[in-house]
């Protein structure tokens, strides 16, 4: 018997109908099929009506984005999952025309506005001598193919048009990557709000040409723009004068939590394995608790933790809003710090329980040391809860015996997920505490707001960010989304706060480390 | 019947490399034009092609030279070319690449900085220019940022279904946009067909779904001459599997940089066929030398034969083959490691509407560039000599098109031509019994693959042709929509379609059966040794409304054949 999926496909003519509708409709599976091939086959045998975009079928043309499983991809390099209910929508933010065709007018608008095409004061020679070298990264940025399924995804597009979304900023960077081109596309940047991207990577994950869209184009644009010196917000010049002057991007308030500890030591009787504990600013300084957390999980599951006393700040918000000196100092420090420690403790292997230190670890700091040298940072960096589930093995963990008996839903962090490829491990953790009831929530990987320099640059902007999570989350029913990022956990916290669903914001080492206090009483 | 009508100095047919090029040149002479495409801008099939554009800028092999090119070009399509035509290709194919860089392409450099060049088949010389395997993808871009600099009016998704006639002259065309079901009429002083191909009336090919051969059928019924019509490309090396990739373009690049051809034996096959070019013979030779394999069961699992490139550096692959790594790991198959399973694949028509030297037809103010043409090409188009078509006879045609709307006025119109026209689509809609487009289409493209194919025979051309004549006569005006809506309407876009790629692929067929000999891309298993053929067929619709068809004199400058 053939498999069928079940499609449901959102349709809509706005001639006739009043509202979009789902329709359903049962697709012949066969391996390797696409959700183009899903369209043409219910277009082939139910519906020739039935309006969707495409042309080349090979993730050449960019016409056939649309939603699927709540997600913007080109149909054509989608695979259809064999086991799961398919959904199709039209893209976000463009008009319907019908059914999954929807008006690019806004997007060509947007695209025309800045000046899309390489602006020259003179004629070339010809020939024109252009080394590799010169467009190596124009190469790399102008695979674009113009499916617009970016702009659908993108969570600061869906709040503001003032932001023109992924595919248009990374258009102006292709444009001041080439030599030839003359407009100062670095105010026309600030001009289409730069700063407004959160950085979530969105955009890159979903790109069917993986264009590398926040590094290449938003964070080289504001590089860019600092060099040409246009100062940064106030917000986050505070965080970056903050890490030059103290290591640390916030100020102190409560005792921080290397200066508490009294040795860097937390060593265990037999030791399957030692690691470095790499706390970031917010754990040291605002989240004290949750850094011993860690290192009571750790050491219950029997690893050694060092932690380093003099650590310094990643400069994560350095990196993401174009301070590259601060960053690149940083990331000097922090490698020299955590080597040293290494070699001092004999240890190979660094632990980050913060999701934007772990991405600028692994992300920035790494290719940069390693052109800068010509060798990477000497250790490995692995997220908590990935290091529980592939170092100590999951078999291996000592089970947490404490009952939580809560509904828990996860946000995953974007540069935890998308930054680190972490996705699966922090579930599955949550998933050993006993009582748990662990819901998913089918935007969990939708960004809260607060990267990027936008908590700190655009408060209105990131809490509207954040309050279209907070629905989702909400959504799901749960009585608390955990998640492994402090930004996220503070920008979450912010907006739970005046939640009427009571819904509780915790960080996954602290839920860990009270099942396993609690399974000790 | 209502409709709307809208008036312009300069109007371009299609939006793909001839058809954006054309109108940025009309732009340039201080006239109103306006740009149909069928599709979304920038979306056309332009954009897919891969391996590069043939500039004898000698910036690798320093003898290069447009005259060699001219040679290449000729000898590799069998002598049929219009050599006028190809002398022009080779004369201005790098101002038009000069153009694309000031526009803003980004080719891949040679170590100097110039635009680096790669092998293809059938050329003295490394002659392609490129960008990766995404060549036709960075120049449909390139032309979508310049189209976004100028003064062109882009009419996206509207979809021209006549070319009116008036006055012995070039009208307009009449049109319905696709988003919203609303018939158009454009009246401008000269119109330029940029339609391109119509790779789309066979059942496996590297073609977008737009290629159906609109430009064609809708030349044909205006009284344009068409030529070599039953020349057509297969590609040698079209994706197998899995079913729907069947027929996906695998770059001639792959070969050019040093893959070769295996079958189920190992044996590298083409030693047996032409062992002096080995993998780089014509594309005609090639495709039928994997066939035969296939045919003679030396073939691979899915039905093609081996393509492999493994024994190359990864980096290499990686730099300059990226697409077809995305392209197979879809498929499951790393192509830095195994081989890929190819076979060949409806690519290009060579033939199309007749041309001279100013990109004109026969018809005045009508101008055509780009694969709809006819004449550059002759019997087999080299890798690399379609994109710079494109370019040279898309600014010629906008060029000549420009002249021709400053010289005259707009003509007349009749509005019982627009009006019929109008009814016929409109009665697609309305009709209570009929034929579904998707089985039409099935049908019509079934016949094509398995009767108008690689390997022709006479019986087999006869009974395509019997059949186009009666699928024309009863399929044609009984096809039927099945749901009467016209927003945006794929069913109704078929229907249209249909009777283009009916007329199209009718020329073909109608042309193969007259060319009794082998050449180019016209192989018969049961050739008449006598016939030459140095000779180009022409069609037109005569005065009956019957096919007229007829041999013509090769036009010859330089080179005699044979």
């Amino acid at each position: 018997m053939t498999k069928t999926i079940k499609t449901k496909v959102l349709r809509y003519n706005p001639d006739s109908d009043n509202e979009p509708y789902f329709q359903d409709f049962d697709v012949e599976y066969e391996p390797g099929m696409t959700v183009l091939d899903a369209l043409l086959f219910i277009q082939d045998k139910f519906d020739s009506s039935l309006a969707f975009r495409w042309e080349c079928r090979g993730g050449q043309c960019g016409s056939c984005a649309v939603k699927v499983n709540t997600i913007a991809r080109i149909a054509c390099r989608t695979k259809v999952e064999p086991d799961e209910e398919l959904v199709l929508e039209p893209l976000e933010k463009m008009p319907v025309i019908k059914d999954l065709v929807v008006d690019m007018a806004q997007t060509t608008f947007r695209l025309r506005r800045i000046r899309p095409y390489v602006a020259r004061d003179k004629k070339p020679e010809r020939p024109e001598i252009i080394h590799a070298e010169e467009i190596e990264k124009v190469r790399e940025i102008r695979k674009c193919i113009e499916c617009s399924a970016c702009l659908s995804n993108c969570p600061i597009v869906h709040e503001t048009w003032d932001y023109p979304g992924p595919m248009i900023i990374r258009q102006l960077a292709r444009l001041e990557l080439d030599p030839r081109d003359v407009e100062d596309r670095v105010a026309m940047a600030m001009n289409e709000s730069i700063y407004s991207c959160t950085t979530c990577k969105m955009c890159e994950d979903i790109c069917p040409k993986k264009i590398k869209i926040p590094a290449l184009a938003v964070e080289l644009l504001r590089a860019k723009a600092v060099e040409a010196g246009y100062p940064l917000a106030e917000g986050q010049q505070g965080f970056v004068d903050q890490i030059n002057k103290t290591g640390r991007a916030v100020p102190e308030k409560n005792p921080p939590l290397l200066k508490a500890i009294e040795t860097e030591e937390f060593f265990v009787d037999n030791p399957n394995g030692r690691v470095a504990f790499f706390t970031g600013c917010l754990i040291d300084y605002r989240m004290q608790n949750t850094g011993k957390a860690l290192i009571d999980v750790l050491n219950r599951n029997n690893i050694d933790v060092v932690v380093p006393k003099e650590q310094w700040c990643c400069a994560s918000p350095a990196f993401r809003t174009g301070d590259l000196n601060t960053a690149h100092a940083a990331a000097r420090r922090v490698t020299e710090i955590f080597e040293e420690a290494c070699k001092k403790y004999d240890c190979d292997t660094v632990v980050v329980a913060c999701a934007g230190c772990g991405k600028t670890l692994r992300e920035d700091h790494r290719p940069f040391i390693e052109e800068e040298r010509g060798e990477p940072p000497l250790y490995k960096v692995y997220d908590m809860a990935e290091y529980m589930i592939h170092v100590i093995g999951k078999e291996n963990i000592v089970p947490p015996k404490g009952e939580i008996k809560m509904k828990v839903t996860y946000h995953e962090p974007c540069h935890l997920g998308r930054g680190q490829h972490v996705f699966d491990e922090p579930i599955e953790v949550l998933k050993l505490i006993p009582g748990v009831e662990y819901i998913e929530d089918p935007y969990k990987n939708r960004c809260c707001g607060a990267g990027g320099g936008v908590r700190a640059g655009q408060r209105e902007l990131s809490q509207k960010i954040a309050t279209t999570r907070k629905e989702y989350i909400e959504a799901t029913g749960a009585d608390m989304v955990t998640t492994e990022c402090p930004f996220c956990t503070i920008q979450l916290n912010d907006m739970m706060k005046e939640s009427s669903t009571g819904m509780k914001v915790r960080y996954i080492p602290d839920l860990l480390a009270e099942s396993y206090r609690k399974g000790d009483a | 019947m209502n409709y709307k009508t809208i008036m312009c100095d300069v109007l371009v047919v299609g939006a793909g490399g001839a058809g954006c090029r054309a109108a940025i040149e009309a732009a340039s002479h201080n006239l109103d034009v306006i740009m149909l495409s069928k599709e979304l801008l920038g979306k056309a099939h332009t954009a897919m092609a891969e391996g590069g554009y043939n500039v004898s800028l000698g910036n690798v092999d320093p003898d290069d030279n447009p005259e060699t090119h001219f040679k290449d070009t000729i000898v590799g399509g069998n002598y049929l070319n219009n050599q006028k035509l190809a002398e022009i290709l080779v004369r201005d194919a790098s101002e038009r690449v000069f153009d694309l860089e000031e526009y803003g392409a980004v080719f891949d450099r040679t170590p100097e900085g110039k635009i680096a060049q790669r092998p293809f088949g059938k050329q003295s010389w490394r002659r392609t220019a490129y960008a990766s395997d995404r060549t036709g993808s960075e120049i449909m871009v390139t032309l979508t940022e310049a189209i976004r600099k100028t003064s062109v009016r882009v009419f996206d998704e509207v979809f021209a279904t006549k070319i009116l006639v008036e006055e012995g002259r070039v009208a307009g065309v009449t049109a319905i946009d696709l988003k919203y079901g609303d018939y158009l009429v454009f009246r401008a002083k000269s119109v330029v067909m940029a339609t391109g191909g119509a790779g789309r009336i066979y059942e496996v090919t590297s073609n977008a779904q737009l290629d159906v051969g609109d430009g064609y059928g809708m030349a044909y019924e205006a009284g344009c001459e068409l030529i070599d019509m039953e020349m057509i490309q297969f590609h040698p090396t079209g994706q197998c599997a899995p079913p729907s990739a069947k027929g996906r373009l695998v770059t001639e690049a792959v070969r050019g940089e040093g893959g070769i051809l295996l079958n189920n034996k190992g044996e590298r096959f083409m030693k047996n066929y032409y062992p002096e070019v080995m993998e780089l013979a014509g594309r005609d030779q090639v495709a039928r030398s994997i066939m035969t394999e296939v045919v003679e069961g030396r073939g691979s699992p899915d039905g093609g034969v081996y393509l492999s490139i493994a024994h190359l550096p990864k980096s290499i692959v990686e730099f300059r083959l990226e697409s077809m790594i995305e392209q197979f790991e879809d498929a499951g198959v790393d192509i830095r490691e195994e081989p890929m399973q190819v076979s060949p694949t409806c690519h290009h028509f060579m033939g199309g509407i007749k041309i001279d030297e100013e990109s004109g037809t026969n018809i005045p103010g009508l101008y055509a560039s780009g694969e709809c043409t006819g004449g550059v090409h002759g019997g087999n188009r080299l890798g690399g000599n379609a994109l710079a078509d494109t370019q040279v006879y898309g600014a010629l045609s906008g060029e000549s098109a420009a002249n021709f709307a400053k010289e005259n006025t707009h003509t007349g119109i009749n509005q019982d031509v627009i009006v019929k026209e109008f009814e016929k689509l409109e009665a697609m809609l309305e009709r209570k019994e009929g034929i579904s487009p998707a089985d039409a289409r099935d049908e019509l493209t079934k016949l094509m693959w398995e009767k108008v194919q690689i390997f022709r025979k006479e019986e087999d051309m006869q009974y395509a042709v019997k059949e186009l004549r009666r699928i024309e006569k009863d399929v044609v005006p009984n096809i039927k929509v099945d749901v009467r809506v016209k927003r945006f309407n794929p069913g109704w876009h078929q229907a249209m379609e249909f009777e283009h790629m009916v007329m199209t692929a009718r020329m073909v067929a109608e042309a193969a059966v007259i060319r009794k000999g082998s050449r180019g891309a016209h192989y018969r298993v049961d050739a008449d040794p006598n016939d030459k053929g140095y000779y180009n067929i022409v069609i037109r619709k005569g005065e009956d409304g019957k096919m007229e068809l007829r041999k013509e004199d090769l036009v010859i400058t330089k080179i005699i054949p044979p």
